[in-house]
């Protein structure tokens, strides 16, 4: 966890994601929050993140994760953390600061293809690439893909690229499991968003 | 500019949106609503706005976008106002 504000301020304006806890990032609570940790991040351009399901989250479902989840999971790790990143970086706050000001919702949803499922005992990794960023709107595509059994990822992701997230070149041991098109996420001002209430 | 001149090229656009029947562009007036003429997806006003930015050679600001109504006059009235801000500047 970031103790202090200037650490936090200085790796938002010259850093990214990787090193910084999720719950420090995304605002919701525990219970929605499908995402445990970052593992690359090209501010401009991607993120790769992890997260394992939870007996909760596969709960009265097979013990398999639901699919809506891998989608709301997949937002997660990238449009949600990728812009209030770069909102925060555009306004020199944490995202705690910026919670004050604007309410990050989920707006859209392109297309989905589901190759494969995820069951509790799972890691999985969203690879999310920003295809769109402009005026608080992002868009991604990406993958989400099985995690081989004892992989250490922050190491299999030290030396990952922007030309290799481009073109998903990892491992053939990883296993694809949905592929998503045109996610879309918008940081609402809340005096507006409370105006459609 | 004139406001008709920035329909035409507004028009113009509209023909570029993939989303867009170009068919219901026949007509096109002031009081068209995006959303419920054109049946145009919300999350493609960006696009729309991007496009129009470049046509237009004007730079929308992220509160402009925040206020910005659905209807072909809100757009035009948005361009002409942010030109009048770029002349100023």
């Amino acid at each position: 966890m970031i103790e202090d504000k200037e650490t936090y301020l200085d790796i938002i304006q010259n850093g990214n994601l990787v090193g910084v806890s999720p719950t420090q990032m995304l605002l919701h609570g525990p219970t929605k929050r499908l995402l445990d940790k970052y593992h690359w991040h090209s501010p401009n351009k991607g993120i790769v993140a992890s997260y394992s399901p939870t007996d909760r989250d596969v709960e009265d479902h097979f013990n398999v994760f639901r699919g809506v989840d891998q989608v709301e999971a997949f937002a997660q790790a990238s449009v949600v953390s990728c812009a209030t990143f770069l909102e925060c970086r555009k306004l020199n706050c944490t995202p705690a600061e910026l919670k004050d000001l604007f309410i990050p919702a989920f707006i859209s949803i392109g297309s989905v293809n589901f190759h494969n499922y995820l069951e509790l005992g799972d890691t999985f990794i969203s690879i999310g690439n920003i295809t769109f960023y402009k005026w608080r709107q992002m868009v991604c595509d990406g993958r989400v893909y099985k995690v081989p059994k004892d992989l250490d990822l922050d190491v299999y992701f030290s030396d990952f690229t922007e030309e290799r997230l481009l073109k998903y070149d990892i491992s053939k041991d990883f296993t694809l499991v949905a592929e998503l098109f045109g996610i879309t996420g918008r940081a609402i001002k809340i005096e507006l968003f409370k105006k459609t209430e | 500019m004139e406001r008709q001149e920035i329909l035409d090229g507004l028009i113009e656009v509209l023909r570029t949106i993939r989303t867009i029947d170009p068919d219901r562009l026949v007509g096109v007036t002031e009081e068209t609503d995006f959303l419920t003429d054109l049946s145009t997806p919300s999350t493609e006003l960006i696009n729309i706005a991007a496009k129009v930015e470049n046509k237009f050679d004007i730079e929308f600001d992220d509160d402009d976008i925040d206020h910005m109504g659905s209807k072909v006059k809100d757009v035009i009235d948005l361009i002409i106002m942010v030109k009048a801000r770029g002349e100023k500047e």
